[in-house]
C-alpha cells in the first residue's frame, strides 16, 4: 500500500532520513519507533508531502506521491497528531467534517458521518457534536482527532504520537479502542511513537529507526526475540519477556468454564456446596451475570466464618477487560496480590478468568509462536 | 549574560549626529535655499533650528517630567491596598482618556486655561498620563505572585518589596508607557505651536500661512527626525531595563 | 485591610462628591463675555439661582451617600444623587445663561465655566462608583434615561439654548455639518485604503520573516513621525510628482499611513499567534494555503484585526483634525479658527464632536471585535 524507495531527507549537513526503504502492506499497522531525532516523524510527514524528500520515491497505492497535488494526496490520507490541532473556533462536528467539506460532500451525508464517527470513537453524538474543543478533556480531544482523520474514510491513516499527550490510563484506554476500531476497519496505518509498549501492543510490524537509518523492520515478536543488533536489543528493553505479554490478549487464553454462584446465595449455604471441594474460589455473579465478588473456600477450611470468606468487589476495579493484554492482567494481579483475576466484558459480565500458571504458559509458548511466525516470513532484518 | 552594544551605540550616535546637524544653521540654510530657489526667504527667521529644537524639547521635557512624576506614583498607588478602591475608576478613566484625540485634549484645555506655554504643558502632561498610568499598572500586575510570595517569605517589607522587586521587574513595561507618552507629546507639541507654545511647529504653521514650503519643510524634517531619534533612544532604554535573559 | 466591599465608606464616591462640590463652589460656574471673543468675566454658582444651589446641595448629598454606613442601600442612594446632579446641571447652566444675558447686548455670550465641567466630572465619578457597587443594572439604565430626558427638556424650556456653545453652533451650523461630513469621510476612506493595503501586508509579514522585519519597521517609524511633520514632508514629493501638496490627497495619504501600523501589526500578531499544530493539522488534512487562511487562520485572527482597526480609527479621528492645516475642511478647521480668534466655544464645537466620534468608534469596534469571536474561543465557555 505504501512503499518507500531509498528515501533520503537532508537538512544542510544533517541527514534526517538516510535512504530508507520500507514496504507497508495494506490493512496493517506499521509503527515507526526510535529515539527522538531518529527521523520517524520526518518519514511520516514525507508520506503526505508535508516535507519533501531530498531524494528517493514514495508510492501510495502504486502512485508516486510526487505526481499528485499535495492537497489531493492529503485528503486521501487521514492525519492525526499528538497536539491534535482541533480548530478551536469550530464545533466538534464541524471539525470532524473538515475533509468531507473540502471534498464537497452534501449536508446529510456529512451529518450522518459525524454521528457514525462519534459513535465509533465512543462519544455520544448528541452530547459531543455541538461542543467546542476547549470543552473536551485530553482523551476526548484525541478521540475527536482520530474521528476527524477517519472522516472521509481514507484507506490510509498517518498518526504522529496521537496518544502522546494524555495520561497513562487514558492512553491505555485509547489504545484498546484503537485496536477495536482497527479490527473492524482494517486501515493501513502508519503510527509514530516513542513508547515501546505502545508499539508492541498496536503494531503488526515495527520499523525501528536510529539516526535516520532503519535498524529493523519486523513483527513485534520477531523484534523481541531476534533483535537485529545491540541497539535494537537495548531499545526494546531488558523486560522483553514481559513485553511479549503485551501481544497476547486475555480473551485468547482465559479459562471460560469458571465456577460461579449467584451472589444472593447466603454464605452459610455455600459451606455445603460440592464445588468447594474442587475449586478454591467461587465467583459471585448477580442476576445479569455481572461480577459481584468471590467466595474463598480456603478461608472456610481455616475455620473462618462464611461471612469472612465472602468478598464483594466492584468489577471496574478488580477485574480486567477481555480485550486487555496479558501484561495488563499480570500487572493487575501483582497489584492486588491475586493469583488469578476475573475477566469481564464492557458491562461487567463475567467471561472467565486468568491464572498465573496460564501466564507462565503463555510466556513459554511465546517462543514457539514466534518460531511459527518466522516460518511465514515477512520479517526482514 | 551577553549585552549587545550595537543598538545603544547606534542610538547614541544618531542622537549625537542629530544634535550636531541642528546646530549647523548654515547647512539648513544652504539645503533649503537649494531646494526652493524661487522663494525669497527659505529659513524661518524668528529662531534657528537649534533654538526651535530646544524649545520643543523644553515643552516635551517639562510635560513628560510632570507626567512621570504624577503617573507613576498614581499607577503604583492604585495597585497598593490603600489605593485599591480607586483602581477601577482610574483604569476606566485611563481607557476613556486614551480614546480622546490628543488634539482634542489640547483644544479643550484652551478655554479653561487660556493660550500659550503653560496650558500646552498642562494639556500634554494630562494626555501623557494615560499610557504611563496604564503601563505602570500593567507592569506591576505582571509581576508573578510567586516572586512576591518569595519576597514576602524572605521578610521584605512592603516598601522594600516595591523598590527591590516590583519596580525592577515592572520597569520595562513602565518605560514602554513613558516612551509612548513622550512620542505622542513630541507630536502634539508640534500642533501646540499653533496655541503659542513655540517649538518646531512654529515654522510649519508660519510656512502654511505664508505659503512658504521651505519653512514647512524645515520644521517638518527637524520634528520628524527628533521624534524618530527620541523613539530609538527610548527603545534602547526600554531594552536595557529588560530583566536579564538566559 | 479592607476591600471596597468591607470599607465603611465608599472612598471613590466620596472623592467624586468632593470634586463635584469643588466645581460648585471653587471654580467659576459660567463665564460671560460682552461679545464672543473678548476676555470673559467669571460668574459663580449664584448666577444659576435655585438650580445652582440645588447642585451644591446635591453634591453634599452625594458625599453623605458615599459616607452612608448601610452598604446595601448606599449604591442606590449615591446613584440617585449622581443622576440628580447630572439632571439638574443643564437647568443650572440654562438659568445662568438667562440671568447673565438679561439686559446685555445682543453680542453678549455666556460660556460653560470650569466649575460646571468639574461638577459633571464629579457626578460621573460618583455614578461610576455607585454602578460598580450596585447589584442590578436596571437602576443605572433608568437613571441614564432620566438624565437624557432632562437635558432634552432643558434645551427646550430651560434656556440651555442661550449658551454660547449652542449659539456658536447656530451661527456655524453649515460649516459644522460639512466639517463633520468631511471628517468622517476622510477617516472612512483612509481606513478603507489602509485595510486594503494593511491586511495583505500583515498576511505577508506572517509568512516571510524579511517582509515582517521591513514592513513592521517602516510602519513603526511612520507612526512616530508627528502628524503635522508628516503632512509637511509630503509636500515636496507630491509636488515633484506634479500633485497638490495640500488638500484631500496628502490628507488621505497621511491618515492611511498612520492607520497602517496598528492594522498590519495586529493582523501579523493574530496570524502568527495561531497554534502551529492547528496549521499543521489543516495542511495535513489537505487544505490549500488559501483555504487554511480563509477557514482557519483568518477567523482566529479576526478579533485582533478588528482591534487594530479600532486603534487605527481612534488615532486618525484625532489626526484628521490636523489635516485641516493643509486645507481640508475637517473639524480641525473649527478648532484652529477658534484658536486664531481665541473663541473658546468655536474650539469646543470642533473638539467635542471629535471626542464623540472617537468614543463611538472605540465602543462600536470593541463590540464588533467581541462579537466575531467564535463561541469556541470565548472565556465564558463551560
Amino acid at each position: 500500500m505504501i512503499r518507500l524507495e531509498n528515501v533520503t531527507k537532508r537538512y544542510g549537513e544533517t541527514l534526517a532520513v538516510d535512504s530508507l526503504t520500507l514496504d507497508i502492506p495494506a490493512g496493517e499497522v506499521c509503527v515507526l519507533i526510535g529515539p527522538s531525532g531518529c527521523g520517524k516523524t520526518t518519514t511520516l510527514r514525507m508520506m503526505n508531502r508535508l516535507i519533501e524528500p531530498t531524494s528517493g520515491h514514495i508510492f501510495v497505492d502504486e502512485a508516486d506521491v510526487e505526481t499528485l497535488r499535495p492537497e489531493q494526496l492529503r485528503r486521501g490520507l487521514g492525519y492525526a497528531i499528538q497536539s491534535v490541532g482541533l480548530f478551536p473556533h469550530l464545533t466538534v462536528g464541524e471539525n470532524i467534517v473538515t475533509v468531507p467539506k473540502l471534498l464537497k460532500w452534501d449536508k446529510e451525508r456529512m451529518a450522518a458521518r459525524v454521528e457514525e464517527l462519534l459513535t465509533l470513537v465512543g462519544l455520544a453524538p448528541s452530547e459531543y457534536e455541538g461542543k467546542y474543543p476547549r470543552q473536551l478533556s485530553g482523551g476526548e480531544a484525541q478521540r475527536v482527532g482520530v474521528a476527524r482523520a477517519l472522516a472521509a474514510d481514507p484507506p490510509v491513516l498517518l498518526m504522529d504520537e496521537p496518544f502522546g499527550a494524555v495520561d497513562p490510563l487514558t492512553r491505555q484506554r485509547l489504545q484498546a479502542e484503537f485496536v477495536r476500531i482497527q479490527r473492524d476497519l482494517r486501515k493501513t496505518v502508519v503510527f509514530v511513537t516513542h513508547d515501546v509498549d505502545e508499539a508492541i501492543r498496536l503494531a503488526d510490524r515495527i520499523a525501528l529507526m536510529r539516526g535516520g537509518r532503519l535498524q529493523q523492520y519486523a513483527t513485534p515478536e520477531e523484534i523481541l526475540d531476534h533483535p537485529a543488533n545491540k541497539f535494537v536489543h537495548d531499545f526494546m528493553g531488558a523486560d522483553r519477556a514481559l513485553k511479549r505479554l503485551g501481544r497476547v490478549k486475555v480473551s485468547d487464553v482465559m479459562r471460560t468454564d469458571v465456577p460461579t454462584v449467584d451472589s444472593s446465595t447466603r454464605a452459610a449455604d455455600l459451606r455445603s456446596r460440592a464445588s468447594c471441594a474442587e475449586e478454591r474460589f467461587l465467583y459471585l455473579v448477580d442476576g445479569s451475570g455481572r461480577l459481584a465478588g468471590w467466595f474463598d473456600c480456603a478461608d472456610l477450611a481455616d475455620g473462618g466464618g462464611p461471612e469472612s470468606a465472602m468478598t464483594s468487589v466492584d468489577w471496574r476495579e478488580s477485574a480486567v477487560a477481555s480485550d486487555a493484554s496479558l501484561k495488563e492482567a499480570l500487572s493487575r494481579m501483582l497489584e492486588f496480590g491475586f493469583r488469578s483475576i476475573a475477566v469481564v466484558d464492557g458491562e461487567g459480565r463475567l467471561l472467565g478468568d486468568v491464572a498465573l500458571p496460564t501466564i507462565e504458559a503463555a510466556l513459554g509458548a511465546g517462543d514457539t509462536h514466534v518460531a511459527a511466525a518466522d516460518g511465514q516470513g515477512g520479517a526482514r532484518p | 549574560m551577553k549585552r549587545r552594544w550595537t543598538g545603544p551605540l547606534l542610538a547614541a550616535a544618531a542622537a549625537g549626529a542629530f544634535a550636531y546637524v541642528v546646530s549647523r544653521q548654515d547647512w539648513w540654510a544652504a539645503a533649503l535655499a537649494g531646494l526652493f530657489p524661487s522663494l525669497p526667504q527659505t529659513v524661518f527667521p524668528t529662531a534657528t533650528v537649534g533654538e526651535l529644537v530646544i524649545q520643543h524639547l523644553e515643552v516635551v521635557g517639562i510635560s513628560s517630567a510632570l507626567t512621570i512624576a504624577i503617573g507613576v506614583p498614581l499607577g503604583i498607588w492604585v495597585t497598593r491596598a490603600s489605593g485599591k478602591d480607586f483602581r477601577e475608576i482610574v483604569a476606566a478613566g485611563v481607557d476613556f482618556g486614551q480614546t480622546f484625540p490628543p488634539i482634542a485634549v489640547l483644544a479643550l484645555m484652551m478655554p479653561l486655561l487660556g493660550f500659550g506655554f503653560a496650558p500646552a504643558i498642562v494639556a500634554l502632561s494630562l494626555y501623557g498620563l494615560f499610557p504611563v498610568v496604564s503601563n505602570t499598572v500593567a507592569g506591576l500586575d505582571a509581576v508573578p505572585a510567586s516572586v512576591l510570595d518569595a519576597a514576602r517569605g524572605m521578610g521584605m517589607g512592603r516598601w522594600r518589596m516595591l523598590r527591590a522587586v516590583e519596580i525592577p521587574l515592572a520597569s520595562r513595561v513602565m518605560m514602554g508607557g513613558v516612551r509612548t507618552s513622550v512620542i505622542v507629546n513630541i507630536g502634539t507639541a508640534t500642533v501646540a505651536a499653533a496655541t503659542g507654545a513655540g517649538g518646531l511647529g512654529s515654522p510649519i504653521f508660519s510656512g502654511i500661512n505664508l505659503q512658504n514650503g521651505a519653512f514647512v519643510l524645515e520644521g517638518a524634517v527637524a520634528a520628524a527626525l527628533l521624534a524618530v531619534i527620541a523613539d530609538a533612544v527610548l527603545a534602547q532604554v526600554e531594552e536595557a531595563l529588560a530583566p536579564a535573559r538566559a | 485591610m479592607g476591600s471596597a466591599q468591607s470599607r465603611r465608606i465608599d472612598r471613590v464616591a466620596a472623592a467624586g462628591a468632593l470634586i463635584a462640590l469643588a466645581g460648585c463652589v471653587w471654580l467659576p460656574f459660567a463665564v460671560s463675555r460682552a461679545n464672543r471673543i473678548v476676555a470673559g468675566v467669571p460668574a459663580g454658582i449664584g448666577s444659576a439661582g435655585a438650580p445652582g444651589y440645588a447642585l451644591a446641595l446635591l453634591a453634599v448629598l452625594a458625599l453623605v451617600a458615599a459616607l452612608y454606613p448601610d452598604r446595601g442601600r448606599r449604591p442606590a442612594f449615591a446613584l440617585a444623587s449622581a443622576a440628580a446632579l447630572a439632571a439638574i446641571l443643564p437647568w443650572a447652566l440654562g438659568r445662568s445663561a438667562v440671568t447673565l444675558l438679561a439686559g446685555a447686548p445682543a453680542f453678549a455670550r455666556v460660556s460653560v465655566g470650569g466649575g460646571a465641567w468639574l461638577t459633571a466630572a464629579g457626578a460621573a465619578v460618583v455614578w461610576f462608583a455607585a454602578s460598580q457597587a450596585a447589584s442590578r443594572r436596571t437602576l443605572g439604565y433608568a437613571a441614564a434615561g432620566l438624565v437624557a430626558a432632562s437635558w432634552a427638556l432643558a434645551f427646550a424650556f430651560g434656556g440651555l439654548d442661550r449658551l454660547s456653545l449652542v449659539m456658536e453652533y447656530a451661527v456655524q451650523r453649515d460649516l459644522f455639518w460639512s466639517a463633520v461630513g468631511t471628517h468622517l469621510s476622510l477617516v472612512g476612506i483612509s481606513l478603507g485604503i489602509a485595510l486594503l493595503i494593511g491586511v495583505p501586508l500583515g498576511v505577508a509579514a506572517s509568512r516571510v520573516g524579511l517582509v515582517r522585519d521591513v514592513v513592521l519597521g517602516v510602519v513603526g517609524v511612520i507612526q512616530t513621525v508627528p502628524s503635522l511633520a508628516l503632512l509637511g514632508l509630503l509636500v515636496v514629493p507630491l509636488s515633484l510628482l506634479g500633485l497638490p501638496g495640500i488638500g484631500p490627497l496628502p490628507g488621505v495619504i497621511a491618515l492611511t499611513l498612520y492607520s497602517l501600523l496598528p492594522i498590519v501589526r495586529d493582523t501579523y500578531i493574530g496570524l502568527a499567534g495561531v497554534d502551529p499544530a492547528i496549521v499543521d493539522a489543516g495542511r495535513g488534512m489537505g487544505m490549500s494555503r488559501l483555504q487554511l487562511l480563509l477557514r482557519v487562520e483568518a477567523p482566529l485572527a479576526l478579533p485582533l484585526m478588528i482591534e487594530g482597526t479600532r486603534a487605527a480609527a481612534v488615532t486618525i479621528i484625532g489626526i484628521a483634525a490636523v489635516v485641516a492645516f493643509v486645507g481640508v475642511g475637517t473639524l480641525g478647521v473649527l478648532v484652529f479658527l477658534g484658536w486664531g480668534q481665541q473663541a473658546d466655544d468655536l474650539i469646543l464645537l470642533g473638539a467635542l464632536p471629535m471626542v464623540v466620534m472617537a468614543v463611538v468608534a472605540d465602543g462600536s469596534l470593541r463590540w464588533l471585535g467581541r462579537a466575531v469571536v467564535s463561541p469556541g474561543l470565548r472565556g465564558d465557555l463551560r
